[in-house]
C-alpha cells in the first residue's frame, strides 16, 4: 500500500511524465524499423541520459523498452518483417489480417493487448521485486560475491548453441573490467601509460559499440531495398464481443509473459512463440490459427509487453540483466552510480519508484502514442536504408562524444563495434561480455575483501548462508542448462539460440 | 579445419595468451592482499587460453568424427564481403574522429552523414547534399542548443 502511495505521488511529476512520453515515442518508431532491436533503440538514447536526472533516465530507457516491444509489430503486420525477435510470432497471423484488408484491426488488437500486458506485468513487477530484495540487510561481501557468480551463471542460458563460446564472451567482458585502476590497491592495471583508461572503460561504450555499431558494420554490406508499406491503415479496435473472446488468449499471454520475464536469459521472443502455441491449444477457433486469428495476435503482443515489465524484476533485485534490454538498462543505472540489485530499494527508493510511475504512464501512453505514432511509423519504414543507416551512425558518434567530450571513447567505441562485429561472425554471443564486464567490478572487490576479512579463508563463501543459498541457485542453474543442452545432444535435438532471441 | 569454431578458438588462445603476458607483468607490492592486483587478471587469461583450446579441440575432433573436410566456401560464404564493407564503413568513423577537431562539429558531421550515404547505395545528386547539410543542422541543433554540448568548433572556432 506504501509502495502505491509512493508511485503515485511521482504520477504528478512532469518530468516522469515527459520521460516516459518521449521513450514510448522513441521505442515505437525504433521498434518499427526492421533491424533495430529494443536494445538497439534503447542503446542509442544512452548517451542522452548522462545529463538527466536517474529517475526521468532510468524512466526514458525503460519506457523505450515498453514502446519497442508494440512497434515491432507493425512492420510484421504491414510487411511480414517484425521489427523485433518478439514480433516474429505476430507477423503469422497479423500479415493474413493485412492480406484480408483488417489491418487496422490487427493494430488495434496489438496494441490493446501491448497495453494489457504492460499493465499485468507492472503490477507482478510491482509484487515480486520488493520482497525478493528484502534480504538486503544480510548481504556482506562474500554474499554480493555469490550474487556476482550468480549474475555471470545467467550465461549459461544465454550463450546459444554454444556454452564454450559464452564463457569466452564472459571471460572477454570480465577482462576489461579489469582495466584501469584496481579496486582494492588503487594499482594501475592495462593502463599502458594513458590516462584516458585510469578509471577504465565505461559500459556505455562498450554497449553501444557492441550492439548499436556492431549492427551498422554488419548491415553495411546489404544493398537491398527492403519491402515498402504501400497501405495506410487506421487502427481499429475489437468490439465487446472479440475483446471478450480475446480475454483468455492475453490472460495466457500475460501468464507466459511474466514468467519468461522473470526468468533469466528467456525472453520475449520465447514468450511469444509459447503464447502462440498455447493460445492455438486452448483456442475453440483452432482452424483460425495461421489463417488471420486475432487470437494469434493477442497472446504473443500480450506475452512480449508483459515481458518488458517482468524482465526488470532480476535487474531490480538482484541486479541481474537477463536479456540485451535489460544489460542496457543497466548501464543506465550504472552511468548514474545507480547499482541495482538488494540496496537499490533502501538506498533509492526514490527511482524505483519513480520507474514504477513511469511504466504505467509509458504503458497507458502508449495507447494514445501507438494512434498518433503509426503515420510517422510508415514514413520511417520506407525512408531509403542508406540515409537511416548514416543518420544513426551521426547519432552514435555524436552521442558518444558528448558523454566526456572525448575523441579516445568514439574510437573505443568503434572498436567495441569490430569486435562485436567479428563475435557475429565467429558466432560468439555478445550479452555474456557485457554481464562480464557489468559484474566484473563486484566480483572481483567482493572476493578479494572477503578473502581479506576471513585471512584468506576460503570456507567464508560456504559458512556465509547467502552467500551458500545463491551460490547453490547458481550452480543449479548451470547444472540445469548443462543437463538440458546435454538431454538435446542425446536425442539430436539443436539447441536454442537464446542468445539471439532473448531480447 | 578453418571452420568458424575453430577460427575462435584460436582468437580466444591469441587474446589469452597476450592478456596473459600483461597480467604477468602487473607490479606487486609487499602492501598488495593475498590475490593482489594480478592474481584475477591471470585467472581471466589462463581461463580464457584453455576455454580456446578446447573449442580448437572440439572443432578438429568435430571435423575428423566427421570423415569429411569442411566445405570452406560455404562455411565463409559472402564473409569477405562483409569484412570489406564494414572496413570501408569503420574507415569513414576513423576519418571522423580525425578531422572533427580541425573542421569542426557541423561540418564533419555534414560530410559524414553525406559519405555514408554515398557509401551505403544513396545515389549522388543534391538530395545527399540536402541530408547532409539539414542533418548536421538538426544534430547540431539538439546536442549544442538543446543538450549544451560542447562539440569541437574547428573552422569555427571565431564565430
Amino acid at each position: 500500500m506504501e509502495t502505491l502511495y509512493l508511485v503515485a505521488v511521482h504520477l504528478g511529476n512532469p518530468y516522469v511524465f515527459l520521460a516516459a512520453a518521449a521513450g514510448v515515442t522513441w521505442g515505437i518508431l525504433g521498434g518499427a524499423m526492421p533491424g533495430i532491436s529494443p536494445s538497439i533503440t534503447m542503446a542509442l538514447l544512452l548517451p542522452f541520459t548522462y545529463t538527466m536526472d536517474p529517475t526521468g533516465a532510468i524512466v526514458l530507457l525503460a519506457s523505450t523498452y515498453v514502446g519497442a516491444e508494440y512497434g515491432g509489430s507493425i512492420p510484421a503486420i504491414l510487411i511480414r518483417t517484425p521489427g523485433t525477435n518478439a514480433a516474429a510470432a505476430t507477423v503469422i497471423d497479423g500479415y493474413e489480417m493485412n492480406k484480408q484488408g483488417r489491418a487496422g484491426l490487427a493494430l488495434g488488437i496489438s496494441l490493446y493487448s501491448g497495453v494489457l500486458g504492460s499493465l499485468f506485468g507492472l503490477t507482478m513487477l510491482i509484487l515480486l521485486s520488493k520482497p525478493l530484495a528484502s534480504v538486503a540487510l544480510a548481504f556482506t561481501p562474500p554474499a554480493y560475491f555469490a550474487l556476482g557468480v550468480l549474475g555471470l551463471s545467467v550465461i549459461a542460458t544465454l550463450s546459444g548453441d554454444s556454452l564454450l563460446k559464452g564463457f569466452v564472451a564472459a571471460l572477454l567482458g570480465l577482462m576489461i573490467a579489469t582495466i584501469g585502476t584496481d579496486p582494492v590497491t588503487g594499482a594501475n592495471r592495462f593502463t599502458f601509460g594513458s590516462s584516458d583508461l585510469l578509471s577504465g572503460i565505461a559500459p556505455v561504450l562498450i554497449m553501444v559499440g557492441m550492439f548499436a555499431m556492431s549492427e551498422l558494420l554488419v548491415q553495411a554490406s546489404d544493398r537491398s531495398e527492403g519491402t515498402k508499406v504501400l497501405s495506410r491503415p487506421r487502427i481499429e479496435f475489437p468490439g465487446l464481443k472479440l475483446a471478450r473472446r480475446l480475454m483468455f488468449p492475453q490472460s495466457i499471454g500475460a501468464t507466459i509473459g511474466t514468467f519468461e520475464g522473470v526468468m533469466p536469459g528467456a525472453g520475449g521472443t520465447i514468450a511469444s512463440f509459447m503464447s502462440y502455441n498455447e493460445a492455438r491449444r486452448w483456442s475453440r477457433h483452432k482452424e483460425e490459427f495461421g489463417k488471420g486469428s486475432p487470437e494469434g495476435i493477442a497472446a504473443p503482443e500480450t506475452a512480449n509487453n508483459a515481458v518488458a515489465e517482468t524482465a526488470l524484476v532480476p535487474l531490480l533485485s538482484f541486479g541481474i540483466p537477463g536479456s540485451n534490454s535489460t544489460a542496457i538498462l543497466l548501464g543506465g543505472f550504472l552511468i548514474h552510480g545507480l547499482v541495482p540489485g538488494p540496496m537499490l530499494f533502501t538506498r533509492s527508493a526514490d527511482v524505483v519508484h519513480g520507474l514504477y510511475a513511469g511504466l504505467f504512464i509509458a504503458a497507458i501512453g502508449l495507447l494514445v502514442i501507438g494512434i498518433l505514432m503509426l503515420p510517422m511509423c510508415i514514413w520511417l519504414v520506407n525512408r531509403p536504408r542508406p540515409y537511416l543507416s548514416a543518420f544513426i551512425f551521426a547519432l552514435i558518434l555524436s552521442g558518444i562524444f558528448s558523454i566526456h567530450a572525448s575523441l579516445f571513447d568514439l574510437a573505443i567505441m568503434l572498436a567495441a563495434g569490430t569486435v562485436g562485429f567479428f563475435m557475429r561472425m565467429l558466432r560468439i554471443p555478445f550479452l555474456p561480455a557485457v554481464l562480464g564486464l557489468v559484474l566484473g567490478y563486484l566480483v572481483e572487490s567482493s572476493f578479494r575483501r572477503s578473502l581479506v576479512l576471513s585471512g584468506d579463508d576460503l570456507s567464508i563463501f560456504f559458512t556465509d548462508k547467502v552467500s551458500l543459498a545463491l551460490l547453490v541457485v547458481a550452480f543449479l542453474f548451470v547444472a540445469g542448462s548443462v543437463g538440458k543442452r546435454a538431454l538435446d545432444f542425446v536425442r539430436h535435438r539443436p539447441s536454442a539460440h537464446y542468445s539471439e532471441g532473448s531480447e | 579445419m578453418l571452420s568458424r569454431d575453430f577460427v575462435s578458438g584460436l582468437a580466444a588462445i591469441s587474446i589469452g595468451a597476450i592478456y596473459l603476458v600483461f597480467a604477468y607483468g602487473l607490479r606487486t607490492s609487499a602492501l598488495d592482499d593475498s590475490v593482489g592486483p594480478g592474481g584475477m587478471p591471470r585467472a581471466y587469461g589462463w581461463m580464457m587460453l584453455i576455454l580456446g583450446l578446447m573449442i580448437a579441440a572440439g572443432s578438429i575432433i568435430k571435423h575428423i568424427r566427421s570423415g569429411a573436410a569442411p566445405d570452406l566456401g560455404i562455411e565463409w560464404k559472402g564473409q569477405g564481403r562483409r569484412v570489406v564493407w564494414a572496413a570501408g564503413l569503420l574507415a569513414i568513423g576513423a576519418l571522423y574522429i580525425f578531422g572533427i577537431s580541425t573542421l569542426g562539429y557541423p561540418v564533419a558531421i555534414a560530410l559524414l552523414l553525406a559519405a555514408v550515404s554515398l557509401y551505403q547505395g544513396a545515389r549522388p545528386g543534391v538530395q545527399i547534399i540536402a541530408i547532409g547539410i539539414g542533418g548536421a543542422a538538426f544534430l547540431w541543433a539538439v546536442f549544442v542548443l538543446v543538450l549544451g554540448v560542447s562539440m569541437p568548433k574547428g573552422l569555427f572556432i571565431l564565430l
